[in-house]
């Protein structure tokens, strides 16, 4: 598993301390498993930087309203005070009690930002009011609704192909005035299935063929493609009379050459080049290929895909691709 | 989703402006507009959006605003200057103010401000002030709040259909904490002297009786009809007649002006009336006055902390009272004061300006020979008010250098202190010892709260004579020319009214509601450390130590907090009823304990199936149910919610 948050070279020791605090809470906790329940002993409540400037406001007018024996100012600073007092109460309740159903992510190639969808559940009737993701900043926000369901989404860097696992986040609030946050830790097991970031400038794409691309169809060839429906201009050897007479139309015999516009994109073909550069130019040729709309194959050791096309076999590829070794 | 139209600077620049009006309106007039100004360039800026101003020109503003009020206070010292550079400090920060950061700085300290005019003045109307920049105060914040928790977003939803919701919010947050707020308000440990010292002058003006009297200055208190002080007696109340609050006495004359001695402040009485026997008994709560008198009958048996009986039975207090006071007193009429007069106070008692008055002078000589009894003078001389044309009067004529030759042969029209300066001269002309008391004459008892409310427009005048064998005696001219005023007051001595408003039931109206006030004066204002021992004791928590008061403020506050917390847990709950969507839900309950795994992606039709499949034997049921609740919820004329409500209950999908 990887450290919690991004830890760079220096550390402030209050960082250090943080991450220590982090990790020993997630081995006592372990892993959040969804559906979870915010709860009351998993929701941690403090004063904001501001509400610390605002309790320290409220202090000192407290001072001069004693020492003057001024009572309205003391009114108005207990007024303030209680405030203050109630909203704690509010903020740790717009909180508690949602539910985190579902964390999801849609496949990223490497170096975009990974987008995580946590699917929240507000199973009161009561609204709540700016809730946010904060990994560690806050990333996006959402009122929800009374028994009403949203998603947040915690977007993430990537740097690597292959699996990336969601750093641990916070579900926080700093509803009503800001002067309190309520904060809850989240250590999903969700992750994000990260593709190799596509060779920029790859070779071309090895068709077989003349490399007459997305034509193809439209050539002769020696095996039946196809039928289609009689067009004006069709070379009359070419309408398939005996299946003609069986609809109502005529038809035309659409011809292809089985090989010359497929393309098969093999490992085998890429030496001399590191594992990673080949899999980056696969994945280039990949994109490339579902681009022209080619029917391609894909051959790793170990690893073949056959002959297709469509989202479904990028998709499968793609996926060869990103856990290819790991 | 519903984007909200930012609003939340607009209610920063309303704080602000709410929390400064009882500064602005203190302020010298040509400071307004430096305070103003910024104000108005902000809302513009808000309204088309406009940049701020650029860094060194807001320092140029800056530093020629704050010598300008240097200027105009002549220092920064002294509570109104320093929070004439706290107002204006933040009105600047205004011109600044863009961001949420800053935006929550004016808007707390604006908070801040609202506190410090409390030095000022702590009237029932501050409540009204204080409650409205609570509010005010709630709802920026809590725009504030949505601004920066949407900022990664982008635009702010909005919470309700209109500003209301947050008013509303903001409303039900402070009726709930008022209540808490109250109890920690009296419990809370109190100082019973101050750390830092309360600086001298407090309040704005001077209110009052002052240490000089010329005409016209009891004139002006005249028409001032806030209170002065209330009077809580102890048994019978003293009929009106007696009612003589004394407070500064004069014995220097110049011809127009009379000022106190050196002995009336200097020297304290050598004796007084004994307290126990003193007949009247009462409690006074004196509005402040900036001045150093505090005010009882005629003669005082006690003298409160940080207060001195002088030689003329003064109670005189060499800090100026800046704050609400209450004093017990007793008082004794029957005291003698003075039996022998010393030779040198009967001199200053008899001095006069050489060459003024020379037709008074005449005519007492004259009188003097005819009446040689001091007695019998002075009874002469009061008939003479009253049998001449002496009129008691609002708007004498104005008075040249011979002042009492002018008021006894030329206007004879005049005011108390007229008569008082008049006869106190003839009597030292007369050659009997004679000096001015100023005070309060009567009062008006409000028979609800049972007390004596005395207001500065019952400022009253009179002379003291020395006579042999009863001392110093209180002779009231004003009397024997309007004996209305001292049976039931000078407004209905004088007969016609002081201004346009000035309507009888008005006063009235005005004295009833005086109750009030006085309740909030005891309550609010002068409640103190040794009020709250004297409400704890009966409760039985006299002697508590301060962390056994915090002890009991925070149980106290528990208890309330627990009475009021539901409704805090509900404060959002009515917004939200949907009987439809909580038959849904009752369904889906029903559903999940037959065993149907219900996912929240799952819309109603999806449901259905997905119910079907596994209560192959309801289905049709789940299917009418599902269809009832579309139809609820999208269909023109819904078929009626019962509809729903009776093939739910009847849904029984295990039975």
């Amino acid at each position: 598993m990887r450290r919690l948050s991004s830890i760079g070279p220096r550390l402030f020791p209050i960082e250090r301390l943080s991450n220590y605090v982090m990790q020993r809470v997630r081995a006592r906790r372990g892993l959040t498993r969804l559906p979870y329940v915010l709860e009351y002993r998993n929701v941690f409540i403090l004063p904001t930087a501001f509400g610390v400037g605002f309790g320290l406001m409220l202090v000192f007018m407290a001072l001069g309203g004693l020492n003057f024996n001024n009572n309205m100012a003391l009114l108005l600073v207990f007024l303030l005070a209680t405030i203050a007092q109630l909203t704690t109460l509010l903020t740790y309740r717009n909180l508690a009690a949602l539910q985190v159903e579902e964390i999801h992510a849609e496949p990223v190639f490497c170096g975009e930002p990974a987008a995580f969808h946590v699917y929240l559940r507000n199973p009161e009737e009561r609204a709540r009011f700016a809730i946010q993701a904060a990994n560690p900043r806050v990333a996006d926000c959402r009122d929800l609704e009374g028994l009403a369901g949203d998603a947040l989404t915690v977007h993430q860097a990537t740097a690597h192909r292959g699996w990336q696992p969601l750093a641990p986040f916070r579900l926080e609030t700093r509803f009503p005035l800001g002067l309190f946050r309520a904060w809850a830790w989240l250590f999903p097991t969700a992750r994000c299935l990260v593709y190799p970031a596509p060779d920029p400038n790859p070779p071309p794409l090895p068709t077989t063929g003349e490399g007459h691309g997305g034509q193809t169809r439209r050539q002769e060839g020696e095996q039946i493609f196809g039928l289609r429906a009689y067009r004006l201009g069709d070379p009359l050897r070419r309408v398939a009379w005996r299946a003609s007479a069986r609809h109502e139309q005529l038809l035309t015999r659409e011809m292809e050459h089985p090989h010359r516009d497929a393309c098969e994109l093999s490992w085998g073909r890429l030496e001399g080049r590191s594992v990673e550069q080949r899999i980056a130019v696969l994945a280039a040729w990949v994109l490339r290929a579902e681009q022209r709309r080619l029917a391609y194959s894909l051959d790793l050791p170990g690893v073949h895909v056959p002959l297709g096309t469509g989202d479904n076999q990028r998709a499968r590829c793609l996926r060869h691709l990103a856990l290819y070794g790991l | 989703m519903k984007t909200a139209r930012p609003r939340d600077m607009y209610w920063v620049i309303l704080t602000f402006c709410v929390a400064m009006l009882p500064q602005l309106l203190s302020m010298p007039a040509q400071l307004m507009p430096i305070i103003v100004l910024p104000i108005a360039w902000r809302l513009a800026a808000e309204r088309w959006a406009w940049r701020p101003i650029p860094m060194p020109l807001r320092v140029l503003i800056t530093i020629i605003t704050v010598l300008a009020l240097v200027a105009t206070h002549g220092g920064l010292m002294g509570r109104r200057a320093a929070i004439g550079l706290l107002t204006l400090m933040l009105s600047l920060k205004l011109l600044e103010t863009f961001k949420v950061r800053d935006a929550r700085i004016v808007a707390s300290l604006s908070l801040f401000l609202g506190a410090t005019q409390f030095l000022f003045t702590q009237g029932i109307p501050m409540a009204f002030y204080a409650v409205s920049i609570t509010v005010c105060a709630m709802v920026a914040l809590a725009l504030l709040h949505r601004r920066e928790a949407f900022m990664p977003v982008g635009a702010v939803p909005a919470t309700g259909a209109s500003i209301f919701a947050e008013l509303g919010f903001s409303a039900r947050l402070l009726g709930l904490a008022i209540p808490v707020a109250l109890v920690v308000f009296l419990f809370f440990p109190r100082w019973s002297s101050p750390l830092w010292g309360v600086p001298e002058a407090a309040l704005d003006a001077k209110t009052g009786l002052s240490d000089r009297m010329s005409p016209g200055t009891i004139q002006s208190l005249f028409m001032d009809d806030s209170p002065a002080f209330r009077v809580d007696f102890q048994g019978t109340v003293p009929p009106r007649q007696a009612l003589y609050w004394r407070g500064p006495v004069f014995w220097i004359f110049d011809g127009i002006t009379w000022s106190s001695s050196y002995y009336g402040r200097n020297i304290r009485a050598p004796e007084r009336p004994d307290a126990d026997t003193a007949p009247w008994r009462y409690r006074v709560q004196m509005e402040p006055t900036e001045q150093h008198w505090i005010f009882a009958l005629d003669y005082p048996a006690l003298v409160p902390d940080r207060t001195r009986l002088t030689l003329d039975y003064q109670l005189f207090s060499p800090r100026s009272i800046t704050r609400l006071r209450t004093y017990e007193m007793a008082s004794d009429p029957e005291f003698m004061d003075s039996p022998n007069l010393r030779r040198t106070l009967r001199q200053a008692a008899l001095e006069l300006p050489a060459d003024f008055n020379p037709r008074t002078r005449a005519l007492i000589d004259e009188w003097r020979r005819e009446t040689p009894d001091d007695r019998l003078l002075i009874t002469r001389i009061l008939r003479h008010f009253n049998r001449e044309a002496f009129r008691y009067s609002l708007n004498p004529p104005l008075l040249g250098e011979h002042t009492v030759d002018e008021f006894m042969f030329g206007t004879r029209s005049g005011f108390c202190e007229h008569y008082a300066s008049a006869f106190t001269v003839m009597m030292r002309m007369a050659g009997i010892p004679a000096r001015v008391v100023t005070g309060y004459q009567g009062g008006w008892f409000n028979e609800l709260g049972g007390y004596v409310l005395v207001r500065q427009s019952d400022a009253h005048a009179w002379s003291e004579v020395w006579l042999p064998g009863s001392g110093w005696t209180r002779i009231d001219p004003t009397a024997a020319v309007a004996p209305d005023r001292v049976e039931s007051g000078a407004l209905e001595a004088l007969g016609v009214p002081r201004y346009m408003m000035d309507f009888a039931w008005l006063r009235r109206m005005k004295n009833g509601f005086d109750l009030v006030q006085r309740g909030w004066n005891d309550w609010v204002i002068a409640f103190s450390a040794d009020r709250q021992l004297n409400m704890l004791r009966p409760l039985g928590l006299g002697d508590l130590s301060a962390f056994k008061l915090v002890l009991a403020m925070v149980m106290g506050a528990v208890l309330v907090s627990l009475l009021l917390l539901p409704l805090v847990l509900r404060l959002r709950h009515a917004a939200r009823r949907d009987p439809a969507r909580r038959l849904w839900l009752e369904f889906q309950g029903r559903l999940a304990r037959a065993g149907v795994v219900t996912r929240a992606s799952h819309g109603p039709m999806e449901l259905a199936v997905a119910a079907g499949a596994v209560l192959v034997g309801a289905r049709q049921e789940i299917e009418h149910i599902v269809s009832l609740y579309q139809r609820i919820r999208y269909a023109p004329e819904p078929p009626p919610i019962t509809e729903l409500r009776a093939a739910i209950r009847a849904f029984q999908p295990n039975g």
